[in-house]
């Protein structure tokens, strides 16, 4: 299942910006060295003033006294008006939402593990990588968020199985085909070899408080 | 290769194991029938499934004599009604919380996957899936609750409004927590609870209390995607528990000698019934089937029913009756069970010969049918008598057949 081109707000390889506002569900990359991503529900695009978000949640990683830290913050009327710091800005389309929105809730699993604040799971860095999944094999963790090469996966729940190999349940998966060309799936399971993950952030759920 | 086999000879061979191919006079909603129905009610079937694609919360009733097939007509409706929970319930066991009983039944008949899918689509509805930052889903329970009662209580009247606070508490705890889920969907599919199990959910009672279980009713019919269809047999009952004792009954202690009731508490019990059915018959995208014996009992019902809705008409259909078999009725009806028989022993090459109505002839068939006068419920009864004698009996068929001529039977 997949969609392109009317998803696709921004790419800043292919060259695509299509100006306008929208709302649904939006995810932003960022170029930059922190493989930041925003998540937000409305989006502003012009080619003069960039992105505007007026409510948005940005994860990624940090330094921070030496060591790399998680972090998830609230953008509240932010503006990245240098458009090229941003790597792509997609619009989930409503029938992935659908998808994945069926999933939520439909586990028969009550023991899953919620984390009050944001941390990360695991990183890639031959300096600052962090790896905890021996700490949590075999448990169920809710809401992680994972950069897998150039994709992005957002999943309900993630399980580290038997080869250490992380597993995402109801996923969201935001990635580029041989062609460079952006594109959305929804799949109920995925398995990734850890040697692709870049980084698993398990988003706090302090974070979703209203 | 096989060039020729004697096909009678293999069948009453089978039938020597030991297995009637008649084997139910009484058809009862608890087991499942796949034999439809004879030619000759083909078209009563088409009306009624008519009736329920084009009408709207009505009383259907179907009129037939003992025996006649009523209850098996539920079965061919629930067969050919592929986009309707169909259900049956039987006034004679259920008029006794009345409800809960009827709530089981749905439940029973619709399975716990789509249960799961109703409550979670109310939850939706009810802005449990509501997401922040376009993504993440906020499970703010009281919040949920607080737009459910809001969305449904002009729907209820004011004596179900705690009940529904009790229902919607069951529908969102059971939805959105995870570490209660196991025992909310032990509530939701009406399990009797103690008050322990029923504090840690922080519900008040079980849907065996009061009217939970007609608030749940109303909630799961009118938001399945599929309509629904309650068979009520024996409706007759209604009357029996109106009709006074009769004078050689023994006469028991009634309270009534001494407070001086206005009302017979039977006619109050069945009142209550009424009114029950009546609230029934109000759920949209619900439609109901009444089995009656008479005309007579017809009338007296629907007088009842004026009585106690003064201010709302029930809608009565016209009803359809339900006949005796014709006389092409009992061959068809032989043959096709006949297949059936064989079809079910996995004898399907035996099942598309053409037996001639062996072991049986058409004469006796047609006997058969005189002798009943086409009441199916004694045909059957007499042809499993038949099937039985040419089962365990030593005797030559033709002996045995000659033995229920006319004068004999």
């Amino acid at each position: 299942m997949s969609h392109i081109n009317e998803i696709v707000l921004y790419d800043l390889i292919q060259g695509i910006i299509i100006e306008g506002e929208y709302l649904g569900s939006i995810i932003t990359k960022y170029k930059d060295d922190r493989k930041s991503v925003i998540f937000s529900d409305q989006v502003k695009i012009s080619k003069d003033n960039g992105l505007f978000f007026e409510k948005g949640l940005t994860i990624g990683f940090e330094i921070l006294n030496h060591k790399s830290s998680a972090f998830s913050r609230k953008l509240d009327n932010f503006t990245i008006s240098d458009l090229s710091t941003i790597e792509y800005c997609v619009r989930i389309p409503d029938d992935i939402m659908f998808l994945y929105d069926e999933g939520q809730f439909s586990d028969t699993f009550p023991f899953t593990i919620n984390l009050l604040h944001t941390s990360g799971l695991y990183l890639d860095d031959y300096k600052y990588g962090i790896n905890h999944f021996d700490f949590f094999h075999g448990e169920i963790l809710n809401n992680p968020i994972s950069l897998i090469n150039n994709g992005i996966i957002l999943a309900d729940r993630v399980v580290i199985d038997d080869q250490g190999d992380p597993v995402f349940y109801d996923c969201l998966i935001v990635g580029r085909d041989e062609k460079e060309n952006l594109k959305v799936s929804y799949e109920p399971l995925t398995n990734v070899d850890d040697k692709a993950v870049e980084f698993i952030i398990i988003l706090g759920i302090e974070e979703l408080k209203i | 290769m096989l060039l020729y086999e004697n096909k009678k000879a293999k069948l009453l061979n089978i039938l020597k194991i030991g297995i009637n191919p008649f084997k139910k006079f009484v058809s009862t909603g608890e087991i499942k029938e796949d034999l439809g129905l004879v030619n000759s009610r083909k078209p009563t079937l088409q009306h009624i499934v008519q009736i329920i694609k084009d009408e709207d919360n009505f009383i259907l009733p179907i009129i037939g004599n003992v025996g006649t097939g009523k209850t098996h007509l539920f079965w061919a409706l629930k067969n050919i009604l592929y986009y309707y929970n169909t259900i049956y319930i039987s006034l004679d066991t259920v008029y006794k919380k009345f409800f809960y009983s009827t709530y089981s039944e749905f439940i029973d008949a619709i399975g716990v996957e789509p249960l799961r899918f109703i409550v979670n689509q109310l939850c939706d509805d009810w802005g449990a899936l509501d997401r922040i930052y376009g993504f993440f889903h906020i499970a703010d329970i009281d919040k949920v609750k607080k737009i459910a009662i809001q969305k449904l209580k002009n729907q209820f009247e004011s004596d179900e409004q705690a009940t529904l606070i009790d229902v919607i508490n069951g529908i969102v705890t059971h939805q959105l927590d995870p570490f209660k889920k196991i025992e909310a969907e032990g509530w939701l599919l009406g399990e009797l609870m103690n008050v322990r199990e029923l504090s840690r959910l922080k519900l008040r009672y079980d849907l065996r209390k009061g009217k939970a279980a007609y608030v749940m009713l109303k909630l799961l019919i009118e938001n399945s995607k599929l309509g629904s269809v309650l068979f009520i047999d024996d409706f007759e009952r209604i009357i029996s528990i109106l009709k006074p004792k009769d004078s050689d009954t023994e006469e028991i202690f009634d309270p009534s000698w001494l407070y001086g009731q206005s009302q017979s508490p039977e006619k109050i019990s069945s009142q209550k019934l009424l009114q029950k059915i009546i609230k029934l018959q109000s759920i949209k995208r619900l439609h109901l089937i009444i089995t009656l014996k008479s005309d007579r009992s017809l009338e007296e019902i629907k007088k009842s029913f004026q009585e106690l809705s003064k201010d709302k008409e029930i809608k009565f259909i016209d009803p359809i009756y339900i006949e005796n078999f014709t006389e092409d009725d009992i061959y068809d009806f032989y043959t096709n069970n006949m297949k059936h028989f064989l079809e079910n022993l996995g004898l399907t090459k035996l099942a598309k010969a053409e037996f001639d109505y062996f072991p049986l002839n058409k004469q006796f068939l047609k006997t058969i049918y005189s002798t009943t006068n086409g009441n199916p419920r004694e045909i059957i009864k007499l042809l499993i008598k038949v099937f039985n004698e040419i089962i365990f009996s030593n005797d030559d068929l033709r002996f045995i057949l000659e033995e229920y001529e006319p004068k004999k039977l």
